[in-house]
C-alpha cells in the first residue's frame, strides 16, 4: 500500500517533469537536430536504397522537381544523389560520406529499419537535417519522419475485400517479401478484420517481390490447387496486376481484388470492370521531405512524425486517375496529385 | 653444396617468395594505393582518428567475408551463404548480448554457430562428395530462415559500450583485422593451414603424399563459417541492432572481392593479401565515386569498368613476353 502511494506520487512527479520538459522544448521552435548554424542556400543529400525500381525512379523525379523549385527561391543549391544498390551496409557508408562532405540534410529511405540508425545519430549530432521516409528508422534521431500508416492500408484493404465479398468466402493473401517491414506491417493491420470475420478462409498467402511476373507465377500456381476462390487481399499494386493477369491467363472470373496505384493494375480494372479498390504510398513523398527539410533548416519547427493520409481509389474515382495516366511511366505508379499548398496544410498538422 | 636450407637462409628465402606471390597482384595493389590516395585528397578527414576509424568500419564486414570466400576458394570450394551466414551472425548477437548471456556469452554464440555451420557444411562438402555451390545455395536458404526465424524483422539491441567500442571512433576495427591477418598467418604455418594450398591445387597428389586433405577442407569451411558470422557481430554492433537479411549483399561482394583480388576458381591459387585487397577497393570505390560527384548510373558503369581494370590489367602483362 504504501509503496503503491509512493509509486503514484513519484509517476506523478515524473509526469509533471515530462510536462515541463516538453513545454520547454516548446518554447524552442527549432526542429530536432537542427542548430541553426546552416545558411541557405543548403546541399541535400538524398541517401536513396536502390534507384532501379519505376516507384523509386518516380519518387526521384519529384525531389529533382521540388529541388528546381527551390533552387529557384535561393534555398538551395545542390543535390547530391547516392544509390546503396539495395544494400543497407552501403547505405550506412554512403551516408557517412554525406556526412563527412558535410551536406546540410539528408533525405533517405532506410535499406534497413535498424541499421542506419547510428549513421543516422552521428549525422544528427552534427546539424544536418534528417527526413527519413517510406521505409523508416527505428530511431528518433532524425529532424521528422514522414510515412502513410501501413498498418491502416492492411485494414481498409481488408475491409473493403471482406465487404466486397459479403462477409464470407475463400480469399488468398498476396504480401511483399518476408522480413521487410512495410509488408510485415500491411499485413498485420489487416488481422483485426480479418478475426473478426471468421467466414473468411484464408486458402494460401504469397511472399513474392513488389513485381508483376513473381506474383503471376506465385498466384497461377495457387489457382491449380484451388479451384475456388472467392476474393484476393492483394498488399501492393504490382502483386495485383499478377494476380489479374494469372486469373485471366488461365481463363477463370475475375474476383474482387484490393491493390495499389500501379498504372497497370489500374488500366486493367478498367479493363476487366473489376470492383476494386486501391491505395498508394505517393512518390511526393519525396518531395515533401525535400520541402520539410528545407523548412527545418530555415528554423520552422517541424512535427516529429508527419502522417500521410492514404489517398483511396475505386470505382468512382478511378477515371480521374486513369485521365492523367499519359503523364505516367507505362511501368509507374499514378500518384494523387500535389502542391506546396498540401505540403503545408501536411506540415501544419499536428 | 647442401640442399638443406639453414635458417638463415630461409630467412632470405621468405621475401623474395613472398615477391613472387605478389606479382599477380601487384597492379591490384597499385589500383588500390591510387584510390586510397584519391580518397585521401578528397577527403582530408581521412586522417584524422575518427575519419580513419569510420572508413575502416565501413570496410572491415567486407574483408572478413572475403576472407572468408577466399580460404574457400583456395582449397577449390565456393559458399553461396556467406551472406546469409552474416546475417545469422547479426541476428544472434542482436538477440543474445542484451540478454541473460550478456556480451560474452552472445559472442561464443556467434562464433559456436559459425564454426558448427561451416564445419557442418564442410563435412557435408567433402565427405559426401556434393558440388559445394549446391551445398551452399540451399545451406543459404536454411541459415537465411533460421536468420528470419530468429528475428522476423529486423530488432534485437546491441549493449551501447559494444558499438562504441567496435564502431565508434577508435580504429578498433582496424587492429581487430590486423590481428586476424595475423592469425591467418599463423594458421597457415600449422599442418593443417598448410595442407590448405595442397588441398586446393592438387588434391589427390596431396592425399597420396600424406596430407589430410578432408580435414584442411573440413577447417577451411569452420574458418569461414567463423569469419562470416563474426562479421555479422560486427555489423550488428556497428548498427546497434540485428537485421535478418542485412548480410545478402556479401555473397556476391565476397565472390568479387576474391576474384578481384587474383584467387582462382580451381583452388590453390592466390593470396589473401590480394582478397584483402580486392575488398578494400570495392569499398574504396564506393566513396571515391561519391566524392567525385557521380550519378548512380554514372557509379554503376564506372563500379564495372574499374572491377573489369582491375582484373585485366594482370593479364595483359602475362600475353606480353
Amino acid at each position: 500500500m504504501m509503496k503503491s502511494s509512493f509509486f503514484a506520487s513519484a509517476s506523478v512527479l515524473c509526469l509533471g517533469l515530462v510536462l515541463a520538459f516538453g513545454a520547454g522544448s516548446q518554447a524552442n521552435a527549432a526542429a530536432k537536430c537542427i542548430k541553426g548554424d546552416r545558411k541557405a542556400p543548403y546541399t541535400i543529400g538524398w541517401a536513396n536504397i536502390y534507384s532501379v525500381p519505376t516507384w523509386m525512379k518516380q519518387t526521384q523525379g519529384t525531389i529533382e522537381a521540388e529541388v528546381e523549385t527551390l533552387k529557384k527561391q535561393g534555398l538551395v543549391d545542390k543535390l547530391v544523389v547516392t544509390d546503396a544498390q539495395g544494400d543497407a551496409n552501403v547505405q550506412i557508408q554512403q551516408i557517412q560520406s554525406m556526412i563527412d562532405s558535410n551536406v546540410d540534410a539528408i533525405i533517405l529511405i532506410a535499406g534497413s529499419s535498424t541499421a542506419p540508425a547510428r549513421v543516422i545519430a552521428d549525422a544528427c549530432a552534427k546539424g544536418i537535417a534528417i527526413i527519413n521516409f517510406d521505409s523508416l528508422v527505428d530511431t528518433d534521431q532524425v529532424t521528422a519522419k514522414v510515412n502513410t500508416d501501413s498498418s491502416q492500408w492492411g485494414d481498409q484493404a481488408a475491409k473493403f475485400l471482406i465487404n466486397a465479398i459479403g462477409g464470407k468466402g475463400k480469399i488468398l493473401i498476396l504480401n511483399g517479401p518476408a522480413g521487410v517491414s512495410v509488408s510485415d506491417d500491411r499485413r498485420k493491420g489487416a488481422d483485426a478484420e480479418l478475426k473478426a470475420h471468421p467466414d473468411v478462409k484464408i486458402l494460401a498467402e504469397t511472399n513474392t517481390p513488389y513485381n508483376v511476373a513473381p506474383a503471376q507465377e506465385a498466384v497461377t500456381s495457387l489457382l491449380f490447387a484451388n479451384p475456388e476462390i472467392d476474393g484476393i487481399l492483394s498488399l501492393g499494386g504490382a502483386l495485383s496486376a499478377g494476380a489479374v493477369l494469372a486469373l485471366d491467363k488461365q481463363g477463370r472470373d475475375q474476383v474482387p481484388i484490393t491493390g495499389e496505384n500501379a498504372r497497370q493494375f489500374l488500366e486493367l480494372w478498367k479493363e476487366k470492370s473489376l470492383k476494386s479498390w486501391a491505395t498508394m504510398q505517393p512518390n511526393w513523398l519525396g518531395a515533401f521531405a525535400t520541402y520539410t527539410a528545407v523548412q527545418a533548416l530555415e528554423g520552422k519547427d517541424v512535427p516529429a512524425f508527419v502522417k500521410i493520409p492514404l489517398p483511396v481509389i475505386d470505382n468512382s474515382n478511378i477515371d480521374e486517375y486513369l485521365a492523367r495516366a499519359k503523364d505516367f511511366p507505362a511501368d509507374g505508379y499514378i500518384y494523387s496529385p500535389y502542391d506546396e499548398a498540401l505540403f503545408k496544410k501536411l506540415l501544419a498538422q499536428k | 653444396m647442401s640442399i638443406i636450407p639453414s635458417a638463415k637462409s630461409t630467412g632470405a628465402l621468405y621475401w623474395p617468395v613472398q615477391a613472387r606471390r605478389n606479382i599477380g597482384v601487384r597492379s591490384l595493389f597499385l589500383v588500390v594505393l591510387a584510390f586510397l590516395v584519391a580518397y585521401g585528397v578528397l577527403f582530408p578527414g581521412l586522417f584524422t582518428a575518427s575519419g580513419f576509424a569510420k572508413f575502416t568500419q565501413s570496410w572491415f564486414p567486407l574483408a572478413l567475408v572475403a576472407m572468408a570466400q577466399a580460404i574457400l576458394m583456395l582449397t577449390g570450394g565456393i559458399s553461396l551463404a556467406i551472406g546469409a551466414t552474416v546475417s545469422l551472425g547479426a541476428v544472434i548477437a542482436a538477440t543474445t548480448m542484451a540478454g541473460p548471456l550478456g556480451v560474452a556469452g552472445g559472442t561464443a554464440a556467434v562464433a559456436l554457430a559459425g564454426l558448427g555451420i561451416g564445419a557442418a557444411t564442410g563435412f557435408i562438402v567433402v565427405k559426401l562428395r556434393l558440388p559445394a555451390i549446391v551445398v551452399t545455395l540451399a545451406g543459404s536458404f536454411i541459415i537465411g530462415g533460421a536468420a528470419l526465424l530468429i528475428l522476423p524483422r529486423p530488432g534485437g539491441s546491441i549493449p551501447a559500450w559494444l558499438s562504441d567500442l567496435l564502431a565508434g571512433d577508435t580504429p578498433a576495427a582496424f587492429v581487430l583485422l590486423v590481428v586476424i591477418v595475423l592469425l591467418w598467418k599463423l594458421y597457415l604455418a600449422t599442418p593443417l593451414g598448410l595442407s590448405l594450398y595442397a588441398a586446393g591445387e592438387n588434391p589427390v597428389g596431396a592425399y597420396r603424399s600424406g596430407v589430410p586433405v578432408d580435414a584442411a577442407r573440413v577447417a577451411a569451411y569452420a574458418i569461414s563459417g567463423l569469419l562470416s558470422t563474426g562479421a555479422g557481430l560486427f555489423v550488428a554492433a556497428q548498427t546497434g541492432s540485428g537485421d535478418p537479411v542485412i548480410g545478402t549483399a556479401f555473397t556476391l561482394n565476397s565472390i568479387a572481392a576474391a576474384v578481384l583480388g587474383g584467387i582462382g576458381f580451381l583452388g590453390g591459387q592466390g593470396t589473401m593479401r590480394g582478397a584483402l585487397a580486392g575488398s578494400l577497393l570495392l569499398s574504396l570505390m564506393i566513396s571515391v565515386m561519391f566524392f567525385l560527384g557521380f550519378t548512380p548510373v554514372a557509379q554503376y558503369v564506372a563500379q564495372g569498368l574499374i572491377i573489369i581494370g582491375a582484373v585485366a590489367i594482370p593479364q595483359f602483362r602475362k600475353v606480353q613476353p
